[in-house]
Formats: C-alpha cells, structure tokens, sequence
C-alpha cells in the first residue's frame, strides 16, 4: 500500500462516523472475516486505521520491497528459541537501543512470524503508518524486512541477531517485492538442506546402534555396576601446551556406576554420547570381563 | 566485510557474563531490564583466613563439617537484631501450637518439648553493610527426661549475609533487613515449621537455592587454588549422564596434578594485568578452560563426552556442594570465601 493510499484510508476512516465503521468494512470485503474480527472498534480511529493498514499488508504481502537477511553463527541454543521467549527478547533489546518504538509481533498459521515495528523518535509517537515488517520462520536462520529505514537499519538488526540467539546477521543479497517468491526459493532449499542432514543423521544413529550392539551384546545385560580405572598416563589436552610437554603422569581415577553399567555404555554408545567405534577402554569390560584397570601409557592401546 | 553488524550496546562484556553464567541450568532469562546484580565474572582467590579470633570456637564447630541444606530468602520487614529472646518464645509457642494442632512433628514423640533459641552468630559479617549472622537452634527434650538430661539438638539454622553486594543492600528500604542465605540441618518438618514461621512474622518468602553448574564449576576452580596454601588432598567431581539406566562418573583428580593443570590454564592468560600480588583475581573464562582440561583428558581415554551430562558435586578436603543445594565446609579458613559465593547466588534470587 503506497502512502498516497493509506492517507486516503487516513481520511476515510475518519470521516466514517464509528457506528458505521464496522459495517462499512464488512462491505468493503478487502478483508477477511477473521481479520475484520480482530479489530477493536473501541479504539481511537488514529489506532483504527493503523491496524487496517497492517492488516492489509500482511495479507498482500508482495508488495514494495522486501530484502532478505541471514543469521549466521547460531549460539548452542539457537535451535531452541520458541515464541513467547522470542517475543520477549526482541522487543526488550529493541526498547534497550531505542525507547520509543511500538512492537507488534504475531505467528501467522503457516509458522511465520510477523512483526511490525513503528519507529517513534524524539518526542513523536511511533508511527505505524511508516512501520517496518519484518517476516521470519524461527527454525530457519532467513529473516525478510520490508520499509526499513537505514537510520533504524542497525537497530532493528542488532535486535533480531540478539533475541534469535545468534552471533551475526547479513544481507543474503536476494530482494524483490514478491515476498513469498523469496520465501518459497530459500525454503525450498532450506528444506533441501535440512533433508540431507536429516538422512546423514540418520546413517550415524543407524551405524552407532549397530556398534553398540556389537560391543556390548544384544538384549539384557549382565548387571554389573560400577567399574574402577586408575589413570597414570600424561595428560592429554589438545590445548594445553604446558600439560602436555610434563613428563610427570595426570594422576586420577576414575569411577563408572550405574544399576547395570553395560546397559547404560551401550547407551552411551548409541545415543552418541561415547564415540564410536567405542575405546578399548570401555569395551574391555565386557571382553576381558574386568571392572578394575590401571593403565599406564604403555598400557593405552590395549 | 558482508554488512555484518557490529554491537552498539556499551556493556558487551555485561552481555557476555550473562551468557557466561547463566546456564541451561538456571532458567534466569536474558532481560537486560535486570539491575546490576549478576553473578561475577571475576572474582578474587579466596585467601585462608583466620577466623578463629572473630568468631566462637562453639560457632566454628557448629558450622564447619557440617552439610547444610541451603535456600534463599528475600528480605525481612522489620526483623531486629535486639528482639531474638522474644521471637525465641513466639517460635516455640508456634512450634507447641501446631503440634497440638496435629501436625505430626518427626522429632521424638509427642511428649517432647521444643526450645528454641535464636543468638547471634557474631563474626561473619563482612563488610558493614552485611547485617549480623543470626543461628536458630531448637532444641528437644523428652516430657519425662531426668533433669540432668541436657537437651538435645535437634535442628539447626541460620541466616547471613557474606559481603553481600552493597549496592543492593543499601538500595532496600530502611525497615528491611537482608539476610539471604539460609542454612538449615534437621528434621525436614521443623524446617518447615521454621520457615513457616519467620514468612508469616517477617513478611518473607523462602526458595531453594540450587547449586547451578557455573557455581560447581567456580567450586572446583576455586577450591583447586587453595591447595597452593592448604592441602586439598584431591578433587572429586561426580557428573551423571542422560542414559538408560543413569550413568554417574566419578572423576577424581590428584591435588598436586589438578594444581598443575590449573596454573597451566592461569598462565596462559598471564598477559592480562594483575593487581599486587595478594589480590590475585580469577575470571571465569580460566574456569571454563580448567573444566574443559579436566574433560578433554578424559575424553582422550573414554571418548564420552562429559559436558552431554550434568556435574551434581564437586568436593576437596575443604568441603562439597552437591547441585540439589547442600553444602559441606570442612575448614574455616575459607568458609568467607566459601559463603561469600553463596550469598552472591542467594542475591540473585530475590526477585526485586
């Protein structure tokens, strides 16, 4: 919607007397039931009109000039963020940076996230007439971003890489005003992405299960309980230089316990948290049928 | 250069320790709105210290050697330091009173009698804003026990605040007395009872205070330091992984080597500037390289990951923590230190 047409609807909606506004919009049918719902008609017609003009846009999407972004460098639990935290982490550092703006963000049914952000400044109050959109899917790193001033630019995405949890953002140099053609391209290729992984994924869990059944055997286990190693060997630390170059052994033990041990490492051995194929040090147990070793350097590779 | 963005916020290290120290465990969001209060990222060795001249040798014996079951408890509205004989008489009555009521009180029978006496625990407070330590003790004593009989106690508690952050402290109201830590060693129904108490007298409320793996992880570093002055004898720590059955692993650590490995990790952040050499201070990120040493060396024997799991203790001849919030001190030479870093973790549970 360009700006001589919301000025229209400007002027429009508030020439309509308020008894009639709701009926004139049924008429209108530029708006779905649903949406036409949404609208508090106790509001000022200021407000009124500001949300038509979101609703509008957000279902006419392709229109002016969306550009793509990319979040790079996910933290550990960047896969994790859900709505609700979401929601509140970005309005929260976008208030930090600057105090008056006016958030708005809402999950459409297909998974994206909408968000209005109407940019006040100075003693003006935000104006959601010159909002920006900004569209993302939270499990995938592609955030979209249409009317964004290069004043607010930094702002906006310094909030977006914090409260989605990653280090970075960048300008994934595809833009273009039909913003489902932008999404559809890059999901579709996420999507391809995420398949691959999905299968390479899946080979690993296959092949882990299958070591671990040869480890430790198939079905129920002995139910040993614990197992005792004493370590004598030099410490090893990919690190540490100055632990490494020490001749003198890392003295320390080490303790396994469990209510049946070798069910618990063939899980481990599973659910990848030992690597596999499993050390000789673990799968001596139930081949040699020892639970206590001391092992020297010397002693390593047996 | 492909328009990264570069962080404007003028506190990057702030966000960094909130990172830092805020684990999956804590569950504490990331809202800058917080005020000041966040757990160090740095902090001082703790130095032995001799006590023994500020504070009771009946004290010191109370406290160390002993495990404490600890939670946190906000601010106490209108508590006073001059009014413990009374609220020694109101606990007691409220003690009788609700096991006429029928709550089933554990201890001994229902013939028993309940004392209770709160004292002041002098020596432990710190800085001067630290209000004074107060000691709880309830004390039991069969109906038909012979006079010479001495009493026995039966539960144990106290509150304190050791160099509690000033600038919190002095922002509370003047009718508020900040006592955050609370210890306690008993039968779990005159915890209860105790708590219930003192939340409908001085308007408070009470919550664990579990030992989160950042605070483990300060233990195991911090607890290593001191075998440079005391002899630690080991460091034990005990993680349990996210199997089927649970698998728990001890790991323990020989002093002498754990001291190297930690030296090793300080030195290779010699570069950064110290203080004189008595104030020595210790930042996080070497704690993080010490617990990644310790795991990379056991990773090369066993190929298991220990960080996939959780660390639930971390204990030295000086004492233990155990994630589920005890706390063992077995010297008191470092139980400032010690509970110093605890009434840190407490603060940061009030929820002003």
């Amino acid at each position: 919607m360009d700006n001589s047409a919301k000025h229209l609807l400007q002027r429009l909606v508030r020439r309509i007397p308020v008894s009639m506004l709701k009926s004139t919009l049924d008429k209108w049918e530029r708006l779905t039931a649903e949406k036409r719902k949404s609208l508090d008609f106790t509001q000022s017609k200021w407000i009124i009109t500001q949300e038509l003009v979101a609703l509008y846009i957000t279902e006419n999407p392709n229109q002016g000039m969306w550009h793509t972004f990319q979040l790079v460098e996910p933290e550990d639990d960047a896969h994790s963020v859900e709505l609700m935290q979401f929601k509140e982490l970005f309005k929260s550092h976008l208030r930090e940076l600057q105090r008056n703006v006016s958030v708005k963000i809402k999950k459409h049914t297909d998974q994206a996230v909408w968000i209005r952000v109407a940019w006040g400044d100075g003693l003006s109050s935000p104006n959601h007439l010159k909002a920006t959109y900004v569209v993302l899917y939270l499990q995938t790193p592609y955030v979209f971003v249409n009317a964004l001033s290069s004043k607010h630019k930094p702002l906006l995405l310094q909030a977006l890489t914090l409260s989605t949890r990653h280090q970075q953002i960048k300008a994934a140099n595809l833009s273009g005003q039909k913003l489902t053609a932008l999404r559809d391209l890059l999901m579709r290729q996420y999507q391809q992405v995420k398949l691959r992984v999905e299968k390479v994924q899946a080979e690993a869990s296959a092949n882990r299960h299958r070591m671990a059944r040869e480890t430790f055997g198939d079905g129920m286990l002995p139910a040993l309980q614990s197992a005792v190693f004493k370590l004598e060997t030099k410490f090893k630390g990919p690190t540490n230089e100055a632990m490494t170059q020490r001749d003198e052994p890392f003295i320390c033990s080490v303790k396994f316990s469990s209510s049946n041990l070798l069910e618990s490492l063939r899980h481990c051995a599973s659910s990848g948290i030992a690597s596999t194929p499993v050390t000789p040090m673990l799968s001596s147990i139930p081949l040699k049928g020892r639970n206590y070793f001391v092992i020297t350097d010397n002693v390593l590779t047996a | 250069h492909s328009g990264v963005v570069k962080r404007r916020s003028k506190s990057q290290s702030y966000r960094r320790s909130i990172r830092t120290c805020f684990g999956v465990a804590s569950g504490l969001g990331l809202t800058p709105a917080l005020t000041a209060r966040r757990m160090n990222t740095s902090r001082k060795a703790p130095r032995s210290q001799n006590i023994t001249e500020k504070v009771k040798p009946e004290h010191l014996e109370l406290l160390v050697k002993t495990e404490w079951q600890l939670s946190y408890v906000t601010p106490l509205y209108q508590f006073r330091h001059t009014q413990l004989k009374s609220y020694s008489r109101q606990l007691s009555a409220f003690i009788a009173a609700e096991k006429q009521e029928g709550l089933a009180v554990e201890v001994g029978g229902l013939q028993n009698t309940f004392k209770v006496s709160f004292s002041v625990l002098q020596g432990l407070a710190e800085t001067s804003d630290d209000p004074e330590t107060v000691l709880i003790q309830v004390q039991s004593k069969p109906m038909f026990a012979r006079q010479e009989d001495p009493p026995k106690t039966v539960w144990c508690g106290w509150l304190s605040c050791i160099n509690g952050n000033p600038e919190y402290l002095q922002s509370l109201p003047k009718d508020f007395t900040c006592l955050p830590l609370f210890c306690s060693k008993g039968a779990e129904d005159l915890s209860s009872l105790v708590k219930s108490w003192l939340q409908r007298t001085f308007d408070c409320c009470f919550g664990p205070l579990d030992i989160n793996q950042t605070t483990l992880q300060w233990l195991a570093a911090l607890w290593t330091n001191c075998h440079m002055e005391t002899n630690i004898q080991n460091l034990k720590m005990i993680w349990t992984l996210p199997v089927l059955p649970p698998l728990q692993v001890t790991y323990t650590v020989d002093s002498d080597d754990v001291l190297d490995l930690w030296r090793s990790t300080r030195e290779s952040s010699a570069e950064k500037s110290r203080e004189a050499e008595d104030e020595v201070c210790i930042d996080f990120s070497e704690v993080t390289r010490f617990m990644q040493g310790l795991m990379s060396h056991f990773y090369r024997h066993f190929r298991v990951d220990l960080s996939a799991g959780e660390l639930n203790q971390v204990s030295s001849a000086l004492g233990s923590a155990k994630v589920n919030g005890k706390i063992k001190i077995s010297s008191s030479r470092y139980l400032i230190s010690i509970f110093s870093l605890l009434t840190e973790c407490a603060l940061l549970k009030m929820p002003i």
